[in-house]
């Protein structure tokens, strides 16, 4: 009998099996059943030099993320979070580099760059993917980054040193010195500044030192020493610096003054603080551009040329009025990335960005102007969405109760809501005061303050409105819009609630945050009646251009704006 | 046990071994066909006719046109009834297609959170038509205001464009999730 039993238990396997079956393609295909992270031998690890190193680490679709904190802890940098709680700076090799989370598009120092995908909340605030740590660590650093997916590892190396040749000129002309540093092939480099002294620190390069050594001779640039690590230029006492590089080949320029004869510093090694509060730097937003035209009107005329002609005037205006830096996200008619025109502004600082656009509707007779600011359903859905992929990301990591990742969820949410919120209401008082100015000035059919999940201001991390100003689908208005003397008065109203808003915010037994808002979405009067007094003029007739900005243009002449610099950038 | 009865139940276990086998290959062999965005399935139950409120663009807004459509109890085929309807256009004055004429529903695909997602198909053209944004918010909440005013299971709705979703259709308004109904509109 015993030799018979496992014949016996022969068919009730049988049984099993096909249940089994059944059971596992139910699991595979069960609704909702989030996609398996690929399969690996165990958890993402990290080594350096060939150490392992803990750093959190998560698996996505999108593949390999890190926890940037326990990086910094690693290979050095300074990473803060940004005051809406969405963004991070990483101050890296005297560069900054800011990462919006969800955005698959940062700045480094003045370039933006894109990412295979986005930084996303992590253990200890942001995870970032692969390619993030090669363009920032490893051209600011000198680090390599390999990510090995058949041993789930991420394997941290120092990039061999290259020896670069660089050549020195010094020219004096008209009171100023240009000094060139130029190099076979970009550097990656650390510029700082100390009084007398600008020094050029190799990060992970080695320069070739030219022999035989050039001896300056120069009333504002005392001497350039090179050494394989660095270059000294030493200045006269009264000397100021502005420094710029150029491409093809690449040239890191300085231009020496007298001190006296420098509007302002710039570059991040250069430029100094701002004060904390107040409307110093604006950035407008030309709508559209590019393969996208954005509306037509049945004349034919493209919304993206005007939006264009719009913002040059405005930012040459706003120049002239008040005394604020003014960059404009696109100067030519070229295709922007909606994420890229909010990384703008967060890349120079601004205090406030203004969308220009023109309307239009599928309905034959609309008319009128409308402003809109970001809806609080974008800051809501965002916000949920950030915390279902942290919940996702944390599958992986050790589980902590429910109830204590609901409640961090929840904390998040309120600390999102409390930092937008602060926005929201500035965005809704400029909105609201550029709605009034166009209502009043041009007697347009007041359609309002609203609210939208516009794409263009979800990455904004300060008040931001879209302002259209017109419907360029009626005959009528896209008639107006053609008239050079119609789009001044335009101009004119945005400058004058710009004006008002900055007098508001700047205002000091009356700040910003404290005075009521000044009209409601869908219900505006108009706060801006009040005339609003004179500004400072700026300090210099062409007030700097912020890193990476496109100078802002002299007033609007038919044939549009100047073109920006030609491989220009600050350094 | 008997060899007798060791032989039934052997018996047994290989006809449902045979069974269970065969309904998971025609079970795989439609989940292979369907894919993820599975087209709308035909219909499933008895037709009945039902009232609907489509949300057509107006001069600044959205307006109801009221209609009579028929479909199953199946949320998918109500919502391929409906959004043709809308994508048909309207009858009455003042109200506007959302769409261009040849714009068309493709696959139909629901979530068990209550979400939508339409897929727009237009032939010969990768991008969606250009507008400003009362044009843009116009057509896209025709659509979803449409699709959750008229199927109880669905409260959001997420747009593709020709398979892929965007980021925007028209420059403005952020399409890359699904977006609730703005009644504002209404």
């Amino acid at each position: 009998m015993t030799g018979r039993r496992p014949l016996a238990s022969l068919p009730l396997l049988l049984l099993l099996l096909p249940v089994l079956v059944i059971a596992q393609s139910q699991r595979a295909t069960a609704p909702g059943t989030p996609a398996a992270p690929p399969a690996g031998p165990g958890s993402p690890s990290v080594t350096l030099d060939g150490r392992e190193v803990r750093v959190p680490a998560l698996i996505s679709p999108g593949g390999p993320l890190f926890g940037l904190k326990a990086l910094t802890e690693v290979l050095g940098g300074e990473l803060t979070p940004g005051e809406t709680g969405e963004s991070y700076n990483l101050k890296l090799g005297g560069k900054e580099v800011v990462i919006g989370l969800g955005s698959a598009v940062i700045t480094v120092g003045d370039n933006i760059v894109s990412l295979s995908q986005p930084p996303t909340r992590g253990e200890g605030g942001v995870a970032v993917p692969v390619d993030f740590l090669n363009k920032t660590y490893g051209d600011l650093s000198g680090y390599s980054f390999e990510w090995r997916p058949e041993q789930q590892r991420l394997a941290i190396g120092r990039r061999s040193a290259r020896e670069l040749p660089v050549t020195l000129d010094v020219v004096h002309l008209q009171g100023m010195t240009t000094v060139v540093l130029q190099f076979t092939e970009a550097p990656r480099y650390h510029l700082s500044q100390q009084p007398g002294r600008v020094e050029v620190q190799m990060l992970s390069d080695r320069l070739a030192v030219p022999s035989p050594a050039r001896r300056v001779d120069d009333p504002l640039v005392k001497g350039v020493e090179i050494t394989p690590e660095r270059v000294r230029i030493e200045l006269a006492t009264e000397a100021a610096v502005e420094s710029y590089t150029l491409d093809n080949p690449f040239r890191l320029v300085f231009d020496v003054h007298g001190e006296s004869s420098v509007a302002s510093p710039s570059g991040p090694a250069f430029t100094p603080s701002l004060p904390a509060s107040g409307i110093h730097t604006i950035v407008i937003d030309p709508g559209h551009g590019g393969t996208e035209t954005g509306a037509i009107g049945p004349g034919g005329i493209q919304e993206k040329g005007l939006t264009l002609l719009l913002a040059q005037a405005l930012a040459s205006r706003l120049q002239q009025r008040l005394a604020v830096r003014v960059v404009l996200t696109r100067s030519e008619d070229t295709n922007l990335p909606l994420d890229t025109r909010a990384a703008i502004a967060n890349q120079n600082r601004a205090d406030l960005f203004i969308s220009i656009h023109l309307n239009s509707s599928l309905g034959a007779g609309a008319h009128g102007a409308e402003t809109y600011f970001l809806s609080s359903q974008a800051t809501d859905t965002r916000a949920a969405s950030a915390a279902t992929t942290e919940n996702g990301e944390t599958a992986g990591a050790a589980a902590a109760p429910a109830g204590t990742e609901a409640a961090q969820d929840d904390l998040r949410l309120i600390l999102w809501d409390l930092a937008q919120t602060r926005h929201l209401t500035e965005s809704q008082r400029l909105a609201a005061l550029i709605q009034g100015e166009l209502n009043e000035t041009l007697q347009l059919k007041d359609r309002g303050v609203k609210q939208a999940p516009f794409r263009v201001l979800m990455g904004a991390a300060m008040p931001a409105v879209l302002v259209e100003v017109g419907f360029i689908s009626n005959p009528e208005e896209e008639g107006k819009l053609q008239d050079a003397a119609y789009r001044a008065d335009l101009v004119e109203a945005l400058v004058r609630a710009v004006t008002r808003y900055k007098e508001l915010s700047e205002a000091p037994e009356k700040p910003a945050g404290a005075a009521p808002a000044p009209g409601a979405p869908g219900n505006t009067g108009n706060p801006a009646a009040a005339p609003a007094a004179p500004a400072t003029p700026p300090a210099a007739s062409t007030a700097p251009s912020a890193p990476g900005a496109r100078p802002a243009p002299p007033p609007p002449s038919p044939g549009g704006g100047p073109k920006p610099p030609g491989g220009a950038h600050k350094p | 046990m008997s060899r007798r009865a060791a032989g039934l139940v052997l018996g047994a276990a290989l006809l449902l071994l045979a069974g269970g086998l065969a309904w998971w290959w025609f079970e795989g062999r439609g989940r292979r066909l369907g894919g993820v965005l599975a087209p709308a399935m035909g219909p499933v139950g008895p037709q009945a006719t039902f009232a609907a409120d489509l949300y057509f663009p107006a001069d600044d807004s959205l307006r109801i046109e009221r209609r009579n459509l028929t479909a199953t109890d199946d949320p998918k085929d109500r919502i391929k009834k409906i959004v043709q309807a809308l994508l048909a256009g309207p009858t009455a004055a003042g109200l506007a297609r959302p769409l261009p004429p040849g714009v068309e529903l493709g696959a139909v695909a629901l979530t068990a959170d209550g979400t939508a997602y339409l897929d727009l198909r237009w032939a010969e053209h990768e991008e969606p038509p250009p507008g400003g944004s009362d044009a843009e918010m116009q057509t896209v909440y025709s659509l979803v205001d449409t699709v959750v005013a008229n199927v109880p299971q669905i409260q959001r709705v997420a747009l593709l464009w020709n398979g892929t979703q965007r980021e925007t259709f028209s420059g403005h308004l952020d399409t890359s999730q699904p977006l609730v109904p703005d009644r504002k509109l209404h």
